[in-house]
């Protein structure tokens, strides 16, 4: 982390993420807070992991994100059949040349949806889930580098726990979000009526931003300074999640650095240098909440999902800021 | 847990009643040590019940492995000893005493309720305020001062805790094993967690409020009235006492020696005036005059020589009126050590601290007290003649018409020896120290004393030779180094057998000068013993001790500073001592009348100040208006330059050095980050604006939301300096001056507008 970003980089940064912001309204309406997230996790260079009914626009989030960018997109549609060659790919024998030849799957893309994860098996969900963590697919001693940048978007409903698998929490570490679209506002969502047509092909988008400019955002957001202070504050919720009685266990180290990452990620996109403890207190409940459980015994999902909030909007509230 | 602060880091449940836990055991082990100097028999219980409450500290898991039967069995047990212990040795404090010990133990070796933690504060206030009463001494006083310091927190931290308690789902059914909290204690950890929590504001509140308690009691001492708590409970009846010392009206040969072991303190002297202390001073407390195979005794007929005991607290002595000021000397007799009183001499009064009941011989200058006191006797004295002679009209008298029938006065203090070959010997020795010839009584003690001391050495452990007769004559026949026992029984017996009446006195010599408390500290170590001789030429009875180096022997006389010099005490124990006599003198000697002095003093020294500080005030305001009309010159002009100079160059060292200590005390604690003047100033600004934002958009015009402290700029350079890296910081002088206009300019407007 060095300690200075040439004001000229931060300008460059903030001309690209308002290209990709302003592109990505365009069939995001009234979605703001979330395009936001989306940056932030971006530029993190995290993955995500969107939980909501289906029909509220995340493919159309991923789609339109993909699209902005000049890169290359891919869906998976996971289901319990799928395997894992499926999603990483396979060698098979060609006659031709008198050998295995590795035939890439979907997971090569530089974002990749992964459509209601939690419907597939264990086993195709921990292929990718090491795709994830280190960028690359190995098949047969052989180790495939995906496209760089790397994101994943994976789905998964909430409500629908028939035949799902639900994702362990060691993997919930890896994606460094969890977001909720939730349904649009009103107005926001009858301009939607006037205006989609279906697939999202038809969506008339363009990329505005280069995937060298992608890769540049990601290594400038490494250098966004964070004072010792606010480390002190982030360290401070991260304890005070592992001495609290109400989780069954408290937030990993990397759910530490994740929350550093995504803390200097968010100070980019809102044309910082550094970062304030705002943004740290912002990205606390996207990045702590999928990482932590509860200690007791809840009727269902979304009552979890309400409490974990509900402790951690309490444990925030309760560590002062850095005056 | 959040109702109790929402802001700071908070010790959890586990750890308050870990907090509380150890705050109990801390509180027994206080009341406990009382035990040490309150003289009952209760050794046993004490150390056992010092070692449950430590183990049970180390392993608070401990008290869960305990049978269930013993709890069942307790009550029982514990009354039944009581009884068994009142009936056994029928003292009821002491009795008292033991059973509080034994249930604060009790307390100790199970887990406490809220009930029980009460009890423990109540059942050591109890004991502490028994040795307290009985002792008055200043361990109490220190111990008191602590056990509320700690009885405060214990009592906040089971408040915390029971409101804590109140906000946790119940558990349905106690569990068997030891509760959550003790199987995880960790002492060290729960120390650095109880400072990281404890910042500066609560470990000022508690000071304050500790310092609020103290106060608050030294006003209600002042204030109410003075009477004798030990006196009017009759507590010191209900305890027996003995002496630890061996000033009692019998010495035999050797007992001397325990004494001089112990170097506790046994009396502190006030002196009015320095001058007036004798080079080598005699606290004589007793005299000897039977003697008897190796024994001195107090004999009866002395004896009879006392006033039959009367109750008094002053007491008309035997010396004549001075002229000049008088000299006070006003002596604290600890406990424990006679009930002699020691005396330099006579006096001319003697004041009590309140009334004694005692006996009084005023030709002996023997002060005997009816009982051994159980506290610090306090006494004044008035015009004392401390010098080496004692004048006796009364036996001078007898002596010169001692051809009449002997009475039982005096015999005992000429008569010597029974056995014809001990007596022969004592012959023979007395002639070769005294010689042949008759002297004068001085002569014969000067030259019995060189003698003794030029055949005997000194020494605390002395062998007397084996062989029949008496003991004293076979050690003076020897060469034999012996204590000051021997030296003077010696010297009475060779002056009795050349036909002076002799006796021997004792008492303590010497003593050390507290250099920090100005008093005379004497120590039980400095007990001795020496003899007195009765000269028939002035008729008084002449100090006599063999013992006395010879070069002093006319040093007597020398007085006051320069004999003082040779006797400074500066040592650690010494600074110790001077905060027992600050006890002494100003919290146990106090009665009435220096309550009403001490009030006056008061009351003068408000009306003082404040009637001063009018005066100054007036006084300046006088000057400011003659400098004002005074015409203007150079030497004004430079005299205002400087006075500028000045407040500028203050101003300078404020702001490089005292602001940010004084910043750093103030800002709550950070972690580890070092702290920075800068990144705190900003970070002040930044809080002084979000307040006057809030009070802005609070004041229900969006007007001022809109135009208000929100000036973009501002805050961006405020949080640059705040959290941003140090290499794009603007300059920060102009960033707060321009914060210092937003924030006047948000106040301005938002005051208009409300």
């Amino acid at each position: 982390m060095s300690d200075f970003v040439p004001a000229a980089q931060i300008t460059e940064a903030k001309q690209a993420l308002d290209r990709l912001r302003n592109n990505m309204r365009v069939t995001i309406r009234g979605k703001d807070d979330v395009i936001e997230q989306v940056l932030v996790c971006l530029v993190a260079g995290g993955h995500l992991l969107i939980e909501d009914l289906p029909g509220v626009g995340k493919t159309t989030l991923a789609y339109s994100l993909a699209r902005s960018m000049d890169c290359a997109f891919s869906r998976i549609q996971f289901t319990s059949d799928l395997l894992p060659s499926d999603v990483t790919g396979v060698a098979i024998y060609d006659e031709t040349v008198k050998e295995f030849v590795f035939k890439k799957g979907p997971v090569f893309a530089n974002v990749v949806l992964a459509d209601e994860i939690n419907r597939a098996t264990p086993k195709t969900q921990s292929a990718l889930l090491e795709v994830m963590d280190r960028a690359r697919v190995t098949v047969d001693g052989e180790a495939h580098a995906v496209g760089t940048p790397f994101m994943v978007f994976a789905t998964q409903n909430p409500v629908d726990y028939e035949g799902t698998f639900p994702l362990p929490e060691s993997q919930m570490d890896r994606f460094l979000m969890r977001l909720r679209m939730g349904y649009p506002e009103a107005t926001d969502e009858l301009e939607i009526l006037r205006t989609a047509r279906g697939g999202y092909d038809g969506i008339p988008l363009n990329p505005v931003v280069t995937r060298s400019e992608i890769l540049s955002l990601q290594s400038l957001a490494h250098q966004i300074f964070v004072e010792d202070s606010v480390l002190e504050y982030i360290l401070r919720i991260v304890t005070a999640t592992r001495t609290e009685a109400e989780f069954r266990a408290g937030t990993s180290v990397r759910g530490g650095v994740a929350l550093r990452m995504a803390a200097q990620a968010r100070a980019l996109v809102h044309h910082r240098d550094f970062v304030l403890p705002e943004d740290v207190t912002e990205l606390v409940a996207p990045i702590f909440a999928h990482r932590l459980a509860l200690a007791r015994q809840t009727s269902d999902a979304l009552e979890e999902r309400r409490a974990v909030s509900a402790v951690l909007k309490r444990i925030v509230a309760s560590i002062p800021h850095p005056v | 847990m959040a109702s109790i602060s929402p802001r700071r880091p908070q010790l959890t449940f586990e750890e308050l009643l870990q907090v509380r836990w150890l705050l109990g055991g801390a509180l027994t082990l206080l009341a406990l040590w009382t035990v040490f100097y309150m003289d009952i028999e209760a050794w046993t219980l004490m150390g056992l019940a010092t070692a449950v409450t430590v183990a049970v500290l180390v392993w608070p898991t401990l008290p869960s492995h305990l049978p269930g039967w013993v709890h069942t069995a307790a009550f029982p047990a514990i009354v039944a000893f009581f009884a068994a212990d009142l009936w056994l040795y029928t003292e009821v404090l002491p009795a008292m005493v033991r059973l509080d010990v034994l249930l604060l133990l009790y307390r100790n070796v199970g887990y406490r309720q809220r009930r029980d933690d009460l009890q423990v504060v109540v059942l050591g206030l109890f004991l502490i305020v028994v040795a307290g009463v009985l002792t008055v001494s200043l361990a109490f006083a220190a111990q008191i001062l602590i056990y509320t310091g700690i009885a405060l927190a214990f009592l906040l931290t089971l408040t915390l805790s029971e409101a804590a308690a109140t906000t946790r789902p119940p558990v349905s059914a106690p569990p068997a094993g030891p509760p959550a909290w003790a199987t995880q204690v960790q002492w060290r950890q729960l120390f650095r967690r109880v400072t990281a929590v404890a910042d500066w504001r609560v470990v000022l509140t508690g000071g304050l409020l500790f310092v609020g308690v103290v106060l608050i009691s030294a006003l209600l001492f002042l204030a109410i009235p003075r009477f004798q708590l030990e006196n009017s409970m009759f507590l010191d009846r209900l305890i027996s006492k003995r002496s630890k010392s061996g000033f009692s009206d019998t010495i035999r040969i050797g007992e001397v020696t325990d004494i001089q072991q112990d170097t506790s303190v046994a009396l502190s002297v006030d002196v009015t005036d320095r001058a007036q202390i004798p080079a080598a001073p005699y606290w004589r407390m007793l005299v000897l005059d039977q003697y008897d195979n190796g024994t001195f005794k107090f004999s009866a007929g002395l004896r009879r020589e006392l006033s039959g005991p009367r109750t008094t607290s002053v007491l008309r002595g035997e010396a004549k009126p001075r002229l000049g000021e008088p000299v006070f000397w006003t002596f604290y007799f600890e406990s424990g050590v006679s009930r002699y009183l020691p005396l330099l001499g006579h006096f001319e009064e003697l004041r009590f601290r309140e009334a004694q009941n005692f006996r009084f011989a005023t030709t002996l200058g023997v002060l005997e007290l009816r009982e051994e006191p159980v506290t610090m006797t306090a006494y004044r004295v008035e015009g004392f003649n401390p010098g080496p002679t004692l004048p006796d009209p009364v036996f001078a008298q007898r002596w010169r018409n001692r051809e009449r029938p002997a009475t039982t006065y005096w015999t005992p203090q000429t008569r010597t020896l029974t056995g014809e070959t001990d007596r022969a010997t004592l012959t023979r020795l007395m002639r070769e120290a005294a010689g042949e010839r008759a002297v004068p009584a001085t002569e014969f003690a000067n030259r019995a004393k060189a003698w003794l001391r030029q055949r005997h050495d000194y020494t605390l452990s002395p062998r007397i030779p084996p062989g029949d007769g008496d003991p004293l004559v076979r050690w003076m026949a020897s060469r034999e180094a012996g204590h000051c026992e021997l030296f003077a029984g010696s010297f009475v017996l060779l002056a009795r057998s050349a036909g002076f009446p002799a006796r021997v006195a004792t008492g303590f010599r010497g003593g050390t000068w507290n250099a920090y408390s100005n008093n005379f500290t004497i120590r039980n170590s400095d007990a001795h013993a020496w003899a007195e001789i009765f000269d028939e030429v002035s008729g008084s009875w002449l100090r006599a001790d063999p013992l006395e180096a010879p070069t002093n022997a006319r040093a007597e006389e020398t007085r006051g500073e320069a004999s003082l010099a040779a006797r400074m005490d500066r040592s650690w124990s010494a600074r110790l001592d001077s905060l027992r006599v600050f006890w002494y003198r100003r919290i146990v000697n106090f009665d009435q009348r220096s309550q009403a002095d001490t009030m006056k003093a008061l009351k003068t020294a408000t009306e003082d100040s404040g009637r001063r500080a009018r005066l100054a005030l007036e006084d300046t305001m006088r000057r400011l208006k003659e400098w004002f009309s005074s015409p203007w010159d150079a030497k004004r002009l430079a005299g205002i330059c400087a006075f500028v100079a000045a407040i500028a160059g203050m101003h300078w060292v404020w702001r490089e050095f005292g602001r940010g200590y004084w910043r750093r005390m103030r800002t709550p604690r950070r972690g580890t980050r070092a702290p920075d003047p800068i990144r705190d100033e900003a970070g002040r600004w930044l809080a002084r604006l979000a307040e006057a934002e809030l009070a802005a958009t609070e004041s229900r015009d969006l007007a001022v939301r809109e135009i208000g402290v929100g000036a973009p700029p501002v805050i961006g350079d405020l949080q640059r300096l705040r959290f941003g890296s140090r290499a794009t910081w603007p300059p920060p002088e102009r960033v707060f001056r321009a914060a210092r206009q937003a924030l006047r300019e948000s106040r301005r407007r938002a005051k208009v507008r409300r």
